[in-house]
């Protein structure tokens, strides 16, 4: 597996910009990220006439909601409006809600492991400021069983990941106070993390513990039963692309760029589950289990399994922060903590940004911003730049492996993947 | 890095004064005396901090005071005092008489001021006082707005400088763009050169459509959200007045003539019609009893509102689709080609904009990188440098400066060809800041 495929980078826009305000669409956001990605990784459109002609290169796009944010399907279709190169490649667009980019990554390594293509564009892309909060809100709740879980129901994910957040505190019998501070603990971290990222949705917005640890009140007001707005991503406009290759191209593409194929990472391990649908049935399927969501970490052991690595082998973590709760959870997950026992790594540091096994040193959802189709591609993006050292003010030092959890739903779909050199 | 733990805020209960104090409560995490005319309207601008940054944990931390009672205390207390009183010499000089009497040496003082000199301001106090004496003129709202020109004069210490620009920056979350003791420093000098010269041309071209036809031509396409006399309108005129008639009486540029208040504007000004604050100044928008608005635009002729028309000018129509499609540099292509009075008024403000710009690198900042910054994160408005590489470079840019007859700087002549002219890079999008 770690020699089928390889990453030669990407880009990601400015997870600030709205770009509704700006009088541009999901379309603009496309072409200026495929523009700039291509720029960044050194391919140009001519290199993919070239690999289109031998019917080398595919397209893989992730989205979740087009047709409701932007009134616009068939999105696989749409990287032929960016550059008339791209006429005739294949593509197609992938959906797994928060998990698209995680589902048209996985569409792509199969690919290429497959040996079909040589060249797999992956782009998340999601524009969510063309609707209020509260419309948005609505949108998302299709990610869950609507009828039975959001139906009528004002923002239904603060809301379920409310419940996972009860559900952690009562089957470890933690205590309220130290679980409630852990779960700031992350808000802080990821806030902090974001304000050394660049393009990060909050890089100039004020949170720190402090504030973190008032909940309640309208400046930080409950949203989800113990869950508080600084317990919560943030959804935004955004897109990200990651390139993948074959090794016969990624050989053809160190040559030509003057790089070793061993300082280009490689995606070393994958893992794809589907936990039941509802939270209720989640909830009623962990009963008697050490995890509260055994499938996300069964997902986790898998990609283990495949990498032939541990946790005692990954330097750098991008998870699915949508909620704190949901990070919180993550920790015992990837194996960095004993399930029950997440809330003393957090408070040792483990987790932190120069800890032992620092999470989402870009932000994650929370700190970077939650375009939910987009998200998947740019934790795979930032994992790349982690592993190559080019994370620029966020990079943890000396990462050679990293490893990303992206969720579909409320933790429905799992995926997760390993990068590293 | 500097400690600041303990700030003091002369002018608490304005907009500037009580946003700032809630910027530097909460990034800062300092305590802040709150200090206004009276306590009453110190404790509105606590509430006013709160609110500006959305969260009620710097309320603690925040302590009302009046200028009679409270400012010597304060001031001895703190590690920065900022001062945010009015802008006139009248109203700061006293002031700062007293700050200075008060002040512990280290202490820094600034001020907001929109153009007055900080080194005339700086001499109420002594040598360590003047060394830590700085303009920080922040933006409004300051938690939205994240420039803040750190303005220095002679007197300061490289040093010092140093260290208040990495608080600045690191703890306060601005942006940092460094200017020289120069009238209105980089942002306004730019900004309100422009906003006055298109006003001229709403006079010269009245009969064409005005003021509503140049905000038209300098809309969206040409980079920024809002049309320059729109800006005007927002800002006030008679704050515009106040700005341009400063940097006329103290400088010699280029743009000299430029910046000489159009009698209109002192029309309305005189007839209390000062813009959007005032319920309308050179537009106003009516209710109507069944609750629509119509929006007006003054009539430079005629002295009388009209009803705000609508324009359809093909190659703006055509730009701004291509920007609505990201492609910057075919928007700049068609405001190149495009034939008609119109695009020549496009092609010369574009010019004037770029050269002014870039010609006041070396006199009131080091390099245009600040220049850049203070236009992008002060004004929202595609920078200068940015500009240069969506219209082709150098070359090209030099080629429309000529056909507009405006000066070429020489930061554009010496430019090397093919290499990126924009250096901000990651830190500021320009893209995003065309409007399509």
């Amino acid at each position: 597996m770690s020699e089928k495929v390889f990453v030669l980078g990407g880009e990601q826009t400015d997870f600030q910009r709205n770009w509704t305000k700006e009088g541009k669409t999901f379309m603009s956001m496309m072409r200026e990220v495929l523009d700039d990605a291509l720029e960044k990784v050194g391919i140009s459109y001519d290199e993919i006439k070239r690999l289109n002609k031998e019917n080398r290169v595919a397209v893989f796009v992730g989205n979740f909601d087009a047709e409701q944010y932007a009134n616009q399907g068939h999105l696989g279709a749409f990287l032929t409006e960016v550059n008339p190169a791209l006429f005739g490649v294949p593509g197609a667009r992938y959906e797994a809600a928060c998990a698209s980019g995680s589902v048209a990554l996985d569409a792509a390594i199969t690919h290429i492991r497959a040996e079909d293509y040589d060249l797999a564009i992956v782009l998340g892309v999601e524009v969510m400021k063309t609707v209020s909060s509260s419309v948005g809100g609505d949108f998302l709740g299709t990610a869950a069983y609507y009828d039975k879980e959001a139906k009528g129901v004002q923002f239904p994910f603060p809301k379920l990941f409310g419940k996972l957040a009860d559900v952690i505190l009562e089957r470890y019998e933690l205590k309220e106070e130290r679980f409630m501070d852990a779960l700031a603990e992350i808000s802080r971290i990821n806030y902090a993390n974001a304000k050394r990222n660049p393009k990060a949705q909050t890089r100039t917005w004020f949170m720190n513990k402090e504030h973190a640890m008032a909940r309640g009140g309208a400046n930080n007001m409950a949203v989800g039963g113990r869950l508080c707005i600084t317990d919560c991503s943030q959804v935004t406009d955004g897109a990200a692309v990651t390139i993948l290759a074959s090794k016969d191209y990624t050989k053809e593409y160190a040559k030509k760029t003057g790089r070793k194929i061993d300082d280009i990472p490689r995606v070393k391990g994958w893992g794809h589950r589907v936990a039941p649908i509802t939270f209720e049935a989640k909830k009623q399927e962990s009963v008697g289990d050490k995890y509260i969501l055994p499938w996300t970490r069964q997902t986790v052991k898998d990609a283990y399994k495949r990498a032939d690595l541990d946790v005692k082998n990954i330097d750098v973590f991008e998870t699915h922060d949508c909620f704190t709760s949901s990070e919180y959870a993550a920790i015992s997950a990837f194996g960095i903590s004993e399930p029950g026992k997440e809330h003393i790594a957090i408070e040792e540091g483990t987790i932190d940004f120069g800890g032992k096994k620092p999470i989402n040193p870009s932000g994650g959802l929370i700190g970077v911003g939650h375009p939910v189709g987009a998200s998947g591609v740019r934790m795979m993006l930032d994992l790349y730049k982690q592993v190559t050292n080019t994370a620029g003010d966020y990079q943890v030092k000396g990462a050679k492996n990293g490893l990303m959890l992206n969720i579909g739903g409320s933790a429905t779909t799992n995926f997760v993947f390993i990068l590293g050199k | 890095m500097r400690e600041i733990k303990t700030v003091t805020i002369l002018g608490a209960n304005g907009a500037m004064g009580s946003g700032s104090a809630g910027v530097i409560a909460a990034f800062g995490g300092a305590k802040v005396h709150m200090l206004a005319r009276d306590v009453e309207k110190a404790k509105q601008g606590i509430e006013a901090a709160v609110a500006s940054v959305k969260t009620d944990t710097i309320r603690a931390r925040m302590i009302p005071g009046s200028y009679d009672a409270d400012l010597e205390k304060a001031v001895a207390e703190s590690d920065w005092v900022f001062e945010l009183v009015a802008e006139s010499y009248e109203v700061k000089e006293p002031i700062n008489t007293r700050i200075a009497k008060a002040r512990r040496p280290g202490t820094i003082v600034s001020t907001v001021s929109s153009g007055l000199s900080i080194g005339r301001l700086a001499k109420a106090y002594d040598e360590d006082g003047q060394k830590h004496y700085y303009g920080t003129h922040f933006f409004n709202p300051p938690y939205k707005m994240i420039l803040c020109e750190l303005v220095t004069h002679s007197g300061n210490d490289k040093k010092v400088t140093q260290a208040l620009g990495e608080y600045l920056e690191k703890v306060l979350g601005r942006a940092v763009v460094y200017t020289n003791d120069t009238p209105a420093f980089a942002g306004n000098r730019i900004g309100f050169q422009l906003m006055n010269e298109v006003a001229h041309f709403a006079e010269k071209y009245a009969d064409k459509g005005g003021i509503a036809l140049m905000d038209e031509i300098m809309s969206g396409y040409t980079g920024r959200a809002m049309g320059p006399l729109a800006t005007a309108d927002f800002v006030g005129l008679d704050v515009h007045k106040a700005i341009v008639d400063n940097i006329y009486d103290n400088t010699k540029d280029e743009a000299h003539e430029t910046f000489k208040l159009p009698g209109y504007f002192q029309k309305l000004i005189d007839a209390g019609k000062l813009g959007m604050k005032s319920g309308g100044g050179l537009t106003k928008v009516v209710k109507h009893p069944d609750g629509k608005r119509e929006k007006f635009v003054y009539n430079i002729k005629t002295g009388e509102y009209d009803p705000y028309p609508k324009f359809d000018i093909p190659f703006i129509k055509e730009a701004r689709q291509k920007i609505k499609d990201s492609d910057y540099k075919g928007a700049m292509d068609v405001v190149k080609n495009a034939s008609g009075f119109e695009a020549e008024i496009a092609r010369y403000f574009i010019s004037r904009y770029i050269s002014y710009s870039l010609s006041l690198v070396g006199e009131v900042v080091d390099t245009k990188e600040n220049t850049d910054g203070a236009m992008g994160f002060g004004f929202n408005w595609v920078p200068a440098s940015a500009f240069v590489d969506f219209l082709g470079g150098p070359k090209e840019t030099i080629k429309l400066m000529e056909a507009s007859k405006i000066p070429v700087p020489k930061l554009l002549k010496d430019a090397k060809e093919g290499k990126k002219f924009y250096e901000l890079g990651d830190k500021l999008d320009a893209r995003s800041l065309f409007k399509g």
